[in-house]
């Protein structure tokens, strides 16, 4: 009975030993190697003191290494924590912080940058080093008392019989990040149940088989991205890996990897809809799917065009209970801004103020009832019962014994059920498919240490859903260097978070009770 | 160190130079990671992750207005953007009189 994460690897293993499992670049490994691999690391993560339960953090760029360090860290009875390798030292540090990380596998390089950032993390034990990408073991990394192992070490280890499993599908899986409204980002805990639940039912709509072929264009560490990596594992199809900064590479993989599935937020597809798609045929792509924000029409044009035999599932989820709605491909033609209807084996509320069911065109917050809840925010309780509430729509004689999770997302529903995008009920800010919270920009502002007042909105942005614009007032009157401002933030901040616009303001309004007035910011940008 | 092609061909001033310093120009003012680390015109943009798949985006409209050149998605290669030299080259060689004469 496959019940947790590892097991998934282990069936198609077992089902499909000499089936191609996993690529990146010239790199093929089988479902046995893939397998024999992930039971060997994990038998050297045991050997190097894992316990039950212990966070590990996985801080790589798309690799071999990257898919193996989930699966054993999950073998090994750990909880993985993917980190984009996107984010900086000090996010990183935070995450590690923030979830008492006991181990970590990163590369030497970003160990070497990150270890400044990490001194003060007394939680960390060991880490995990691998290769340097000239293929050269790594030599001289001088960490004080804490252990540093290879990759390529572990992956020799020993594995005598099958290693006992330590958990059940309740335990904590993995904690994936990631920013709300206010505040620095909080871990969002999926136990193995929710993970394999959501790699079930998306596999089912979008009927993923083994013959699938599966380019991963999407981090690890989003909410999709890992469902995409579970679902082909699930399914013994084939996962290929690649990191991009041209369409035309994307393109390239799409034809000579043959690939069937693809799954992009709407910045990839705008890439492939200005980068040449139009140009080739893809007979072979079976489906692709959109998350992370509305997919702009004009490029749901373009795609449709290009991909005439292709089927386009616009999709809608949230990292706070993995999946939620899916438009059906045949539905596009008359809900083209639609995000469609619950997953299977889910219930999509709209609720209004007083929790009662919203009529139809009525806004409302879309509540998400299912297996793939989440259990909620690692060590932040207060703001766990924010978002996952009990259900007010089911009978008190259950008591609370379901939690129900409470998005904060503004939705509509048609006569027939199906779900439009309205707004946020919060200040969070969208933009490239991540989720930034407008504090933890400000907070970066506040650092320069020249100003007295910051506040950031999102601005609609074709291409990004939302960019960033930043209200700054100066300390004391001080000119203030807008340029000096944003080079301050581009060392503190991934690019995605970084204000695309400064405006400098002699006082911010506020609201009577003394609080930044931020819908009077957005209403100044005619918003 | 030596840069790109001196052709003298607009009044005398090197157009590979001139297509360096205004690509230059932009990359530092729109790129603040650019800025920060003070990037050289021989410096991979790509792979230190300054720029990135919409930061493409951004030069390809710019080099399209300033040089008044049609970039077309083949063009979209990491020879043509991985450095500033690069993509004055390229510049350079969307603007000769006969078009794919690349020395």
């Amino acid at each position: 009975m496959d019940f947790l994460i590892h097991h998934l690897l282990r069936n198609s293993a077992a089902r499909y030993p000499d089936k191609e499992a996993l690529v990146h670049g010239t790199r093929r490994l089988t479902y046995r190697e893939v397998a024999d691999g992930c039971a060997s690391v994990a038998s050297g993560l045991r050997a190097a003191g894992m316990q039950r339960g212990d966070r590990v953090g996985i801080y790589l760029d798309p690799s071999v290494e990257q898919v193996l360090s989930i699966f054993s860290v999950s073998q090994a009875g750990g909880v993985y924590v993917p980190i984009n390798s996107v984010l900086v030292p000090d996010q990183v540090a935070h995450i590690a912080r923030d979830c008492g990380m006991k181990a970590l596998i990163t590369t030497p390089d970003k160990l070497e940058m990150l270890l400044p950032a990490l001194h003060d993390v007394s939680s960390l034990q060991f880490f995990v080093i691998t290769s340097k990408s000239n293929g050269h073991a790594p030599t001289d990394i001088k960490v004080d008392s804490t252990p540093v192992h290879r990759f390529e070490e572990m992956l020799r280890s020993p594995v005598e019989g099958s290693l006992p499993d330590w958990g059940i599908s309740l335990d904590l899986a993995a904690i994936l990040y990631t920013s709300g409204s206010t505040g620095k980002p909080k871990g969002v805990m999926l136990s193995h149940a929710n993970v394999m639940a959501g790699s079930t039912i998306v596999s089912t709509y979008l009927e993923i088989s083994q013959r699938d072929r599966i380019l991963a264009v999407l981090p690890f560490s989003f909410d999709a991205g890992m469902n995409q990596l579970m679902t082909a594992f699930q399914q013994a199809a084939t996962i290929v890996l690649i990191k991009f900064v041209f369409a035309k590479e994307i393109i390239d993989a799409l034809l000579s990897e043959h690939i069937t599935g693809l799954a992009g937020v709407p910045t990839v597809w705008s890439l492939l809809a200005n980068g040449g798609i139009l140009k080739h045929g893809f007979p072979e792509l079976r489906y692709v799917t959109n998350t992370g924000g509305a997919m702009p029409q004009a490029v749901l044009k373009v795609l449709r065009e290009a991909l005439p035999t292709t089927k386009i599932f616009l999709m809608y989820g949230l990292t706070e209970a993995f999946r939620s709605t899916y438009l059906p491909p045949e539905e596009l033609d008359r809900r083209p801004t639609s995000m469609g209807k619950a997953i299977p084996d889910t219930e999509i509320l709209v609720l209004n103020e007083r929790g009662a069911r919203c009529q139809p065109a009525e806004v409302g917050e879309l509540v998400h009832r299912g297996p793939t809840v989440s259990m909620g925010y690692w060590g932040n309780p207060e703001a766990t019962d924010r978002v996952l509430k009990p259900s007010p729509l089911l009978p008190p004689e259950l008591g609370d014994c379901e939690k129900v999770c409470y998005s904060g997302d503004l939705v509509k529903m048609d006569e027939d059920g199906f779900l439009y995008y309205v707004g946020r009920r919060d200040t969070m800010i969208k933009s490239s498919g991540y989720r930034i919270s407008p504090t933890e920009v400000e907070e970066v502002l506040f650092q320069t240490g020249r100003i007295r007042q910051a506040a950031a909105i999102g601005i609609p942005d074709e291409v990004l859903g939302q960019t960033i614009k930043a209200f700054i007032v100066a300390k004391d009157g001080t000119p203030l260097d807008c340029d000096a401002i944003l080079d301050f933030c581009v060392e503190r901040m991934p690019r995605h978070m970084v204000p695309k616009r400064l405006e400098i303001m002699n006082e911010l309004p506020k609201t009577s009770s003394g609080k930044v007035d931020y819908p009077a910011l957005r209403r100044r940008e005619g918003l | 160190m030596a840069i790109g092609k001196a052709k003298n061909w607009v009044n005398g001033v090197s157009e590979s130079n001139d297509a360096i310093s205004r690509i230059r120009e932009f990359v530092l003012q729109k790129f603040p990671l650019a800025r920060k680390r003070k990037v050289e015109n021989s410096d991979n943009l790509l792979e230190s992750g300054v720029i990135d798949s919409l930061g493409v985006l951004e030069l390809v409209a710019f080099l399209q207005q300033e040089f008044g050149v049609a970039i077309s998605d083949d063009d979209l290669t990491p020879e043509n953007f991985k450095n500033i030299e690069c993509m004055a080259q390229f510049v350079e060689s969307m603007l000769e009189p006969q078009p794919g004469a690349i020395e």
